[in-house]
């Protein structure tokens, strides 16, 4: 270092000898002194340049340039503190935005799945065309035969829904667990963290009963007893020995808490009838889904003709385990992803069109720095590490920004959901990935805002620049354009956004305003699954008693107004499903007969929950069941069944050979059990006390808050049977809202986006257009002494800022027409290229721009030609 | 400037320069300005030094130990810088001496191998 001091320090003197003596000879050769030196200093080249280049000999120059651009860069920002606060604030907006956006797609999109190989893990559901149900459970015949017949899979396992009672731990508990086949655990790829996973021998027919136990279940009900192995737990009456633990990350599926062998009975390969049956496959390596779904097709083609009466039109759809877990959110998710990255754009955007109008105004400091011997090189450095100073900053102050977004995100998700088909959102980390992410996009916006007024700037030709006259007139033309072009992307950008938020905003009216059938709120429900040991099927009196003992006692709760019982509540996600035959009509081709929603229900559940009746009568406590059988249907079966007119038909609920009549007594209102966006299913009401069912939900109208009766209704249950858990008890609205609640935040997050960029570009065409009125002041002031009025001013200001603004329009208008097809899923009653829309966001983006060009036109139109002429 | 002028002179290969000043400072010590000159001179003017560029190019020589500098008087009485050829510098000459005429001799057979071999 002292070496390299001294040797530079007289290095001046050096040079300054050397070109004296260079002189020196020069005069000898008989030039004038004024020739003599200015050959010699011709000859010895840029003095400042190989200064620098010798010093290059000594130091790491990067690293001292570097700093040196850093402190120069740092100067210039504090110097115009201003456009630095504006250029940080936007550039945080964006990177914050992205940042958050990308930390929730992190968390549920990109999410590690705890099992080995997880991309060969598929869901293989059963599809049918008849009824035009997607994914829904099979039978155990055709499970039996994909095991044998496919070759696509590497073994396929089966599972299905459990929901046991535990008792004899504490309070009486309804665990929701599952039953799986022996494999099932290694298809997954999963050991568990205590113990073992069921055998072969365990899982069939009369097998020992074994239990696998959750982590949460394992801590929380079992206090994480360490000797819990080979313990006997009681399910539903049963004595069980819990044979494993599984490790807490083990959460398959979704929030269940045990695990016992499905045990399928020999007799089950031949039940092509019942479908129960959850299947899970791994596929063969190699073997890509798009294959696996054609062999499996064609697979169930060929059973749908062996076995015509009850496989008929029914298919196969073989989802990819992520997509299966991720769900309805997927969609949602990348367009709100996309939406964010156009903010970022947008802020991009707008501070390298700030950045351009001051590379103007410094041309000739810049040209100075290259005649001074700055290389090209060397000055685009200067500038790049001036953006990355201010991408930086605006990165830093992002990511503090994600940070307070993310607990915001947290708490608007959905969560601890019934009937979505979302994953839970309980946290999203800020972690690695998303670190990473967020350093990218400041680098990378660092760059991209940074590199055209650097080129800009860089090109700049010294002489040129410094013989242009300071008023610049022609100077920054080609700037000038670029920041034009800046603007009509901007303009362009925000139009799609604005479109984009526009359909979902109209979707969720239409959503929102659409009615559910019934009236939800001041409904508590109550959720009950009759413990099997305590009411078995072949004792229905027992179930029928228990819910006219609670409902009575229900009924009696001061603040109840009504209660009744249905046996699955609509929007919980629960349902059932019977085939049913109409009187009088020809017997339906195989694979075309008709199902319908199917409930079971007490007299009081219409009226409590305020579902209209359209015809005929309520169910009353004369139907019971030695009376007539009686059923309610909707309006949509009878609409495509009766022709409108369905009180006195009969519906056979059996077989043709063996009929079981049933006889509609009347007919409800239209209820949207699945949602407000799913289409109506054709529904069918029977009485409970005809047909019992260890599912009851009990629904209580109550005259102030029903969260209020939460205890009374709990307690009125247990006064009937104390060791009969409630799975779940809430209000209706509480569902009503869940339903809507995805898209209630996509919706509400893409309009906050789009208001962003709005307001970005709002910012930014206002920029430009106060920019060029200044630069323009002298001309302005011209025209105004040569007689233009100043209405001829506004237009000449306020047509350039139309200018720009149409032609961003027009062509955000083509981009978010290619662009809004991807949001057909998302979208409800409302076509992508919805015109009304379209025009709706262009008029209100035309407007605010224009109004953006108007304050700085009326600051042209005030212009005083005596002052502007004498302005330099 | 005309470009006849320019046609004349041979533009230094890159670390050329190192090598021709190790060469000029063979006989002994000499300031920047003689260095130049003698570049000039003894190449009868074809080569012809961006004078300045012999400054980065000393200080390169005297951070890889290959000359020493020190301080001394001019013919006419001024201090100057004198560089001098280390023993490091004058193994470097002739290492680098050697690699030229192998490098020379063999773009030369390239660039006229009938030449050479009759000349030979």
């Amino acid at each position: 270092m002292k070496r390299r001091k001294r040797m530079l320090e007289d290095l001046d003197q050096d040079m300054r000898d050397h070109i004296e003596r260079e002189t020196q000879d020069n005069l000898e050769r008989g030039m004038s002194p004024e020739e003599a030196r200015l050959a010699a200093l011709r000859k010895f080249g840029n003095v400042t340049r190989l200064k620098e280049e010798t010093r290059e000999v000594w130091t790491l120059v990067w690293l001292e340039q570097l700093l040196q651009d850093a402190r120069l860069g740092l100067r210039r920002l504090r110097k115009s503190p201003g456009f630095t606060v504006i250029a940080i604030l936007t550039l945080a907006l964006g990177i914050g935005a992205s940042t958050s956006i990308f930390s929730v797609v992190n968390a549920v999109l990109l999410a590690h799945l705890p099992y080995r190989d997880p991309g060969r893990l598929a869901m293989i559901w059963g599809t049918n065309t008849g009824n035009g149900m997607e994914s829904t459970p099979v039978s155990p015949g055709d499970y039996f035969e994909w095991k044998q017949k496919n070759t696509v899979f590497q073994d396929i396992a089966a599972s299905r829904d459990d929901q046991v009672t535990l008792t004899g731990s504490g309070n009486p508990q309804l665990l929701v667990g599952y039953d799986f086949s022996a494999n099932y655990f290694s298809i997954l790829g999963v050991s568990p963290a205590l113990g073992r996973t069921f055998s072969a021998e365990e899982d069939r027919p009369g097998g020992p009963k074994v239990a696998v136990l959750s982590d949460k279940l394992w801590r929380g009900t079992f206090l994480a007893d360490p000797g819990i192995l080979g313990k006997a737990i009681t399910l539903d009456g049963e004595p069980y020995r819990v044979i494993g633990v599984m490790p807490r990350s083990f959460d398959y599926p979704p929030g269940e808490e045990l695990w016992m062998p499905i045990a399928l009975p020999d007799s089950a390969a031949s039940d092509y009838q019942h479908h129960y049956v959850r299947v899970m496959g791994r596929l063969k390596p190699g073997v890509s889904v798009e294959r696996a779904q054609t062999q499996m097709t064609a697979l169930a083609l060929q059973i749908d003709g062996e076995h015509p009466a009850t496989d008929a039109g029914n298919g196969v759809n073989v989802t990819p385990l992520r997509r299966q877990l991720v769900g309805d959110i997927q969609t949602p998710l990348i367009v709100l992803l996309g939406a964010v990255g156009f903010v970022l754009l947008i802020a991009c955007a707008n501070v390298a069109s700030l950045l351009l109008a001051r590379a103007t105004t410094r041309h000739k400091e810049i040209a100075a720095c290259a005649a001074l011997g700055a290389s090209r090189g060397r000055l685009l450095r200067q500038f790049l590490t001036e953006s990355l100073m201010l991408s930086l900053a605006g990165g830093a102050l992002g990511i503090a920004l994600a940070l307070w977004c993310t607990s915001f995100l947290v708490s608007i998700f959905p969560n601890d959901i019934a009937n979505l088909s979302i994953p839970r959102i309980a946290q999203i980390p800020l972690n690695m990935p998303v670190l990473f992410f967020a350093l990218a996009a400041t680098v990378l916006t660092g760059v991209l805002f940074g590199v055209a007024p650097a080129m800009q700037s860089a090109r700049a030709n010294a002489a040129d620049v410094l013989k242009e006259s300071g008023r610049g007139a022609t100077s920054g033309s080609r700037s000038a354009r670029l920041r034009g072009a800046l603007v009509v992307g901007e303009i362009a950008l925000s139009l799609v956004l604005l479109a984009g938020a526009g359909l979902l905003i109209e979707s969720f009216e239409r959503v929102a305003h659409g009615s559910l059938g019934f009236q939800p709120d001041h409904v508590l429900g109550v959720e009950v699954f009759l413990a099997t040991n305590h009411y078995p099927e072949s004792q229905p009196d027992k179930q029928r008693a228990f819910v006219r003992d609670v409902l009575q006692r229900m009924r009696t709760l001061p603040g109840v107004q009504s209660a009744g019982a249905v046996s699955t509540l609509p929007l919980t996600g629960f349902w059932g499903e019977t085939d049913f035959l109409v009187e009088g009509r020809p017997l339906p081709k195989p694979g075309e007969t008709p199902t319908a929603d199917n409930r079971f229900v007490t007299p009081g559940y219409f009226s409590t929950m305020r579902v209209p009746l359209l015809g005929g009568r309520d169910f009353t406590d004369a139907d019971r069941d030695d009376g007539r059988r009686v059923a309610i249907v909707d309006e949509t079966l009878a609409r495509r069944f009766f022709g409108g007119r369905s009180v006195g038909k009969r519906l056979n609920l059996g077989t043709p050979e063996k009929p079981e009549w049933w006889e509609v007594v009347g007919e409800a209102a239209n209820v949207k059990a699945f949602g407000l966006e799913r289409p109506d299913l054709p529904t069918l009401y029977r009485p409970y006390e005809q047909r019992p069912l260890v599912l009851v939900a009990f629904t209580l109208r109550t005259a102030g808050d029903p969260a209020a009766l939460l205890k009374s209704a709990q307690q009125a249950v247990w006064d009937v049977d104390p060791d009969q858990p409630i799975f779940k008890a809430l209000p209706m609205s509480i569902l009503a809202a869940q339903s809507i609640a995805l898209r209630r935040v996509s919706t509400l997050l893409l309009a906050g986006f789009a208001t962003l960029a709005l307001l970005l570009a709002a910012i930014g065409i206002y920029g430009v257009m106060a920019y060029a009125v200044a630069r323009r002041t002298h001309e302005i002031g011209t025209r105004m002494a040569l007689g233009a009025q100043p209405n001829d001013v506004l237009r000449l200001v306020l047509g350039q800022g139309a200018r720009l603004t149409i032609f961003g329009v027009v062509i955000g208008v083509v981009a978010a027409q290619a662009l809004t097809r991807f949001m057909t899923s998302i979208l409800f009653g409302v076509s992508a290229s919805d015109p009304l829309t379209f025009a709706g966001v262009a008029i209100l983006l035309t407007v605010i721009a224009l109004a953006a060009c108007y304050i700085p036109a009326r600051r042209a139109m005030r212009i005083d030609p005596m002052v502007a002429l004498r302005y330099e | 400037m005309s470009t006849k002028e320019q046609r004349e002179r041979i533009e230094l290969l890159q670390g050329t320069l190192d090598l021709l000043i190790l060469r000029t400072l063979m006989p002994g010590p000499a300031h920047g300005h003689a260095i130049a000159r003698a570049i000039e001179i003894n190449s009868e003017d074809v080569l012809q030094v961006e004078q300045g560029s012999l400054y980065p190019a000393l200080h390169r020589l005297i951070k890889r130990g290959w000359i020493s500098v020190e301080e001394g008087t001019s013919e006419n009485n001024r201090r100057a810088k004198f560089y001098r050829l280390t023993a490091k510098g004058r193994k470097q000459l002739a290492l680098e001496t050697s690699k030229w005429d192998k490098l020379a001799g063999a773009i030369a057979r390239i660039l006229r191998p009938a030449e050479q071999e009759s000349e030979s």
